[in-house]
């Protein structure tokens, strides 16, 4: 067992920061190869049309056009659908939502190649579309695929499901309405695909190269081993760089192949936020019961998930957000249905938190709510409901290793906000409210994506005694290459500047599957720790024999192998040398999978994770009781996090998460007409300003440790989940209203209060 | 084809000329014919700050200017910072607090940095006004305004 | 990602602008190009001919007799900090700091900002307010626009073909004892006004209000003056009944529309709060 030792919990350099911060790291929208051709997608304006004619051949005779591409010209399957076949890479026939792609251009130019892009316009013959998602349900509604919009349904029933029988002393029963989220990465979706002779390298802006190398090896109708996926150096992805990033490297790739050509494709920041997957927009449906003594009776929860056209992601994204619906409250009686509705707006797809944020959104209002026809203080009423060691059971029957972590990250949350008295920036007309929220997250897929849940390491000791690593999940900025610097440096007991990481290769390493569901650093670092006990088997022996001791006795620390309890050292260096003198194999490979664990998919019922993390965050706004603005004033953010691994990269994650759900909560609206976005520019879909990030207190708590390599547990997303909700709650206690939807733009505000409102008469 | 201009100007203390066509943005220039691409593109319109440079030691987005425009003028980009090998205090300060994560928005968050300890804003509020013009999907900021504090520290 | 253009005349001073402009009105003049730029990556004016006035235009601000004149090229960013215009006409340097954020400040020219002639640009109504002249330079020579008959619907102005703003000039022999600038986005920065105001007011010795000028952007198909509540202000003190009468009458002098920034009625509610806190605000200044 490796002994745990810095650089652990440190904040040293993040290995790829000074590249970044002198402008050497190459995006791919920085690579250019002789002879690269510049790739463009023609795509349909429409949401819901049939296509009657379809003429690509004067876009062909446009300037510098060198290939246009269309379905028939296409050697695999047009298919991309990450989970269900539903999703061609060209439509032929029929489009299904505004950016469903028609034709492929790849020209000398990007502006020739979207000038020729542009000029595609089949001739349509609009059908009737379906835009919410309530609807999409009713018998009546135009279909998408087959003979009903209902792409699946989860269930969590949990001790009396009748609702008939479900009674309370007090009921609420409450309609939330939330809207979804652009991912907003700082860069564009982007990737260059260059052909070599029966093969293909990508190189892509990605979360998951796997992924790519299996949308580029159906679409081509090549052997898996033909494709070459590396990631590039990733400028954001938020999830929005899981699935997605699929589609605009098979396109890459067709072309590539066609004009026998590195291509690379970038997106502008409208076509990507008109295209791209979103965070699901959500109806949730509450009816929630209480006794007069505060304890919860029971919890009834309708979700239903705006999928869009095609189901990408959605049914992960609703697994996970049917068992996150009741939070981490001990409720005995559990009735929760969770449904994916096809429409024709945009679709879907990951995005940090996955589903869980806005069924924690409704949940955690819905507590406040409550608590307020109870009487009773919010903050007391979610105490007495918490999960606690006398009532460890999550709302799928699971035992909680350490469920005491709830109320420890509450009370941290609410001492922290308590305790640090930032100077408020709102005027002092506004008025001021505290929210608080809670979030219970499964760390790690869901049961249903457990067979993606496997990580390959490689490591490599140098002569030198420095280090490299691959490994299969990604850097996107959350930090995996400083944590599994870390855990490497830590395990072998060597400065975190000895180990490279590169970045994932799907040549280098075995599928690994995504970079989501914060299981980067639990998953990488486990395979590296893998790697790298079986790279001891045979480094031990040698540092053995140059200690004189037995090979179990040897111990890695402070660049030394010595002999445990304090024995004779030598440099790890000697070791390393010796090792290459004799020709010994200092390549190892690791790997992680989880284990198998049971759930029911019928009743919810079992283990859906293998561990949760808990989070609080407390939130105090001020509101322009008139105008309807919000001034996030500061968030206290506690969370179970196991153990740090890399401290200011776990802070970084919890401050931005905060921000991004303090977008999501507030400014970030998607404004859909008929399926099309009113609003594709960083001019009118707003994401926060350094000049709105509210102070955050981040208590990262290391009292329970998780499965992650040297106890550490996933917090990338447990980062974003409780945000919104704390606002809400904070808002509505400031003003004394119940707003059930997000984002809560001034205009939403305003007219909750349109009763005391003093212009009032102002709002007809 | 457009006819092409000569477009003189100094980018990183260096005094070139490029043959350019006329509607070349100076992001283009900077990335493309001069081979700096440390300067980033995250919108093209002027609202994410990524391909913020320094004119004449002013922060300006350079995805909306035109190079035609710059002639004769004095061009810094993230490249420019580091001398002698040696990065900027906003740089090192950058790395130091963790204020990069994907790094896509640092290069512009550094340029205006740089400018706002130039001209000696070092008032937090105003700095967080000053810098809403780089926007940054990953930091939620806080640690950004500590690399600020850390170099304004740092730099006299 | 080359703009489409076809041709980039640069003259060397600002009369060859100005002669070239006359003898091609078509050509399609740049200064900051923080607008014109915008536009163009959307597809307007593809392969046009640029007159770029990055490098010629006047761009000092100075006093000149009765007036300061601010060169058609100043930066909000000059503008913002010019110690003479904040003395003056704060509410001009309030609102050019508040035009985007930096760096779109350290490009953005005050004679781009009015040529455009959005609805929400910011300058403007500080400067409806002020009276100010807009100096147009064409074949003839100078003549003066008064800023109200400047704009004339969204993305119109009443230039002629071939005519370049040169300067702006405001009248200052009688500073307002009261000047202000708000905006209204659902952010603080960088954000296109959803309502913008700007009052300006003498006060006499008994508190009375001797002359008051108001204007909102974002609210009408032009920036505008606010004739109502600048006739219910005159002659009054900045009790609460005056500024409630403000308050109404400022409905009068709007025709906000729907659209994807913010509903009319939204508008309506804050140009009444807006009129109402700066006068709050001057009530008791
Ligand atoms: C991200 C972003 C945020 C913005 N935020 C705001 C904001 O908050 N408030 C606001 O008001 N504006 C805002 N703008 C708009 C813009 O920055 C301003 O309108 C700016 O002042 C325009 O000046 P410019 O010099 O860049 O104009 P340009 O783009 O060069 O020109 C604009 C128009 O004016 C014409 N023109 C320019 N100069 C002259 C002249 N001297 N004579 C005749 N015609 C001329 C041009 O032909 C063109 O039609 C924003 C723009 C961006 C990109
Ligand atoms: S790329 Fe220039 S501001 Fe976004
Ligand atoms: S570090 Fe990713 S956008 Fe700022």
């Amino acid at each position: 067992m490796t002994k745990i030792q810095p650089p652990l919990g440190g904040s040293h350099r993040r290995p790829d920061a000074m590249a970044k911060a002198t402008g050497q790291t190459r995006y791919v929208g920085d690579l250019a190869l002789p002879g690269m051709l510049h790739a463009a997608i023609a795509v349909s304006d429409r949401a819901s049309a049939r296509v009657l004619n379809f003429d690509v051949a004067s876009a062909r005779r446009m300037p510098g056009v060198e290939a246009v591409v269309t379905a028939d010209e296409i050697p695999g399957d047009n298919q991309v659908g990450v989970i269900f076949p539903d999703q061609p890479l060209l439509v032929t026939d029929r489009v299904r939502m505004v950016g469903d792609r028609l034709a492929l251009v790849a020209a000398r130019t990007p502006e020739e190649a979207w000038d020729a892009a542009r000029a595609i316009s089949p001739a349509y013959e609009d059908q009737p579309g379906v835009f919410d998602p309530e609807k999409a349900l009713d018998e009546t509604s135009p279909t998408l695929h087959g003979t009903d919009n209902l792409l699946h349904t989860f269930q969590v029933l949990r001790g009396q499901t009748d609702p008939d029988h479900l009674d309370a002393d007090v009921i609420v029963e409450a309609h939330y309405e939330i809207g979804g989220q652009d991912h907003a990465y700082l860069e564009p979706q982007a990737c260059l695909a260059v052909p070599e002779g029966d093969r293909i390298t990508i190189s892509a802006s990605c979360q998951c190269p796997f992924y790519i190398q299996q949308a580029v090896a159906r679409v081509l109708a090549i052997p898996l081993a033909s494709v070459r996926v590396e990631q590039a150096p990733t400028g954001g992805a938020f999830g929005g760089k899981e699935d997605y990033p699929s589609e605009p490297a098979a396109c890459a790739a067709m072309l590539a192949w066609r004009t026998r050509r590195p291509v690379r494709l970038l997106y502008s920041r409208e076509f990507d936020l008109q295209v791209t997957t979103k965070r699901h927009a959500m109806v949730v449906q509450h009816r929630w019961g209480a006794d007069k003594n505060g304890r919860l009776v029971f919890a009834e929860v309708e979700a239903v998930l705006d999928c869009g056209a095609y189901a990408g992601l959605s049914t992960v994204v609703a697994e996970r957000a049917n068992v996150s619906a009741i939070g981490p409250y001990a409720v005995p009686n559990i009735m929760v249905r969770t449904r994916i509705a096809y429409t024709n707006n945009l679709f879907g797809g990951a995005y940090r938190g996955f589903g869980a944020p806005q069924v924690s959104f409704a949940a955690e209002a819905t507590m406040d709510t409550l608590a307020h026809r109870l009487g009773m203080d919010p903050l007391e009423f979610r105490r007495i409901n918490l999960v606690t060691p006398s009532d460890p059971l999550t709302c799928t029957d699971q035992p909680l290793a350490a469920p005491q972590m709830a109320q420890a990250c509450l009370d941290r949350a609410v001492k922290d906000s308590e305790e640090h008295q930032i100077a408020p920036r709102a005027p002092d007309s506004w008025r001021r409210g505290r929210g608080i929220s809670l979030a219970l997250y499964g760390i790690n897929l869901h049961r249903g994506g457990q067979f993606l849940d496997r990580s390959s390491a490689v490591v490599i000791l140098q002569p030198d005694a420095s280090v490299i690593v691959r490994v299969g999940l990604t850097e996107m900025g959350q930090g995996n290459l400083a944590a599994v610097q870390t855990v490497t440096a830590a395990a072998l007991g060597i400065q975190p500047d000895k180990v490279q990481v590169w970045q994932p290769d799907t040549t280098t390493v075995a599928d690994s599957g995504p970079t989501v569901a914060s299981r980067g650093s639990h998953s990488s670092g486990r395979a590296v720790l893998d790697a790298i006990e079986r790279l001891r088997r045979r480094l031990d022996p040698i540092a053995a024999e140059l200690l004189g001791c037995r090979p179990e006795d040897v111990e890695l620390a402070d660049s030394c192998a010595r002999v445990s309890g304090g024995g004779p050292s030598v440099p790890l260096i000697d070791v390393t040398r010796e090792m290459a003198a004799r020709r010994i194999e200092t390549i190892s490979t690791g790997w992680y999978r989880s284990k198998p664990r049971v759930f029911d998919e019928a009743t919810g019922m079992g283990e859906p994770y293998a561990s949760y993390a808990m989070a609080c965050h407390v939130v105090d706004v001020a509101v322009d009781p008139d105008l309807g603005l919000v001034r996030v004033e500061h968030v206290a953010a506690a969370h179970d996090v196991g153990r740090v691994l890399h401290r200011t990269a776990a802070e970084g994650q919890v401050e931005g998460g905060v921000v991004q759900a303090m977008g999501w909560a507030l400014t970030e609206e998607l404004k859909l007409d008929q399926g099309r976005l009113l609003n594709p520019s960083f001019t009118d879909y707003l994401i926060p300003t350094s000049d709105d990030a509210p102070p955050v207190t981040v208590a990262l708590l290391e009292d329970a440790p998780g499965r992650g390599p040297f106890g550490s547990k996933g917090l990338g997303e447990p980062a974003f989940i409780p945000t919104a909700a704390a606002i809400r709650n904070a808002v509505c206690a400031a003003l004394d209203v119940e707003i059930n939807r997000l984002p809560l733009t001034p205009p939403v505000i305003v007219r909750a209060l349109a009763g005391n409102h003093r212009f009032k008469h102002l709002m007809e | 084809m457009p006819e092409t201009i000569i477009i003189h100007l100094t980018i990183n203390g260096t005094g070139r000329s490029f043959r350019t066509p006329p509607g070349r943005r100076l992001l283009d220039l900077i990335r493309d014919d001069a081979g700096q691409t440390g300067t980033k593109e995250g919108c093209g319109a002027g609202e994410c700050g990524a391909c913020t440079v320094l004119l004449d030691g002013l922060p300006i987005p350079s995805c909306l200017v035109l190079a035609a425009s710059c002639e004769g003028h004095e061009i810094t980009t993230v490249e420019g910072l580091v001398h002698d090998g040696s990065p900027h205090a906003v740089q090192e300060a950058m790395v130091e607090t963790g204020g990069v994560q994907c790094g896509f928005c640092t290069p512009g968050v550094i340029m205006t940095s740089v400018a706002l300890l130039e001209n000696s804003i070092d008032d937090r509020e105003e700095q967080g006004r000053r810098l809403a013009g780089n926007l940054c999907r990953c930091t939620g900021y806080e640690k950004i305004f500590h690399a600020l504090e850390v170099a304004g520290t740092t730099d006299d | 990602m080359d703009l489409s253009v076809k041709d980039i005349y640069r003259p060397l001073t600002f009369d060859e602008a100005v002669a070239a402009f006359s003898d091609e009105p078509s050509m399609l003049p740049i200064a900051g190009g923080t607008d014109i730029s915008v536009q163009m990556r959307a597809g307007k004016f593809a392969g046009a001919h640029l007159l770029d006035l990055s490098g010629v235009l006047p761009r000092s601000i100075s006093a000149d007799g009765g007036f300061i004149e601010i060169g058609a090229g100043a930066t909000m960013d000059e503008i913002a900090d010019s110690g003479p215009l904040r003395s003056v006409c704060p509410a001009l340097c309030q609102a050019a700091r508040k035009v985007g954020a930096w760096p779109i400040q350290c490009r953005a020219t005050l004679g781009g900002n009015l040529a455009n002639a959005s609805p929400a640009a910011d300058t403007a109504p500080p400067l409806l307010v002020a009276d100010a002249l807009v100096v147009a330079a064409g074949q003839g020579g100078l003549r003066n626009i008064e800023a109200e008959d400047f704009f004339a619907g969204p993305g119109e102005n009443t230039l002629k073909p071939g005519e370049l703003i040169h300067s702006i000039r405001l009248p200052v022999t009688d500073p307002p004892s009261f000047s202000r600038f708000t905006k209204l986005g659902w952010q603080r920065e960088q954000i296109i006004s959803v309502v913008s105001l700007s009052i300006s007011l003498h006060l006499n010795d008994q508190g009375l209000v001797t002359k008051a000028a108001a204007a909102l952007g974002a609210v009408a198909a032009t920036p505008k003056r606010a004739p109502s509540v600048e006739a219910v202000l005159v002659g009054h003190s900045l009790d609460p009944a005056a500024i409630s009468r403000a308050v109404e009458a400022v409905q009068n002098d709007i025709t906000p529309i729907d659209d994807i920034r913010a509903p009319a009625w939204y508008r309506r509610v804050a140009a009444a709060t807006l009129v109402e806190r700066m006068l709050e605000e001057a009530s008791g200044a």
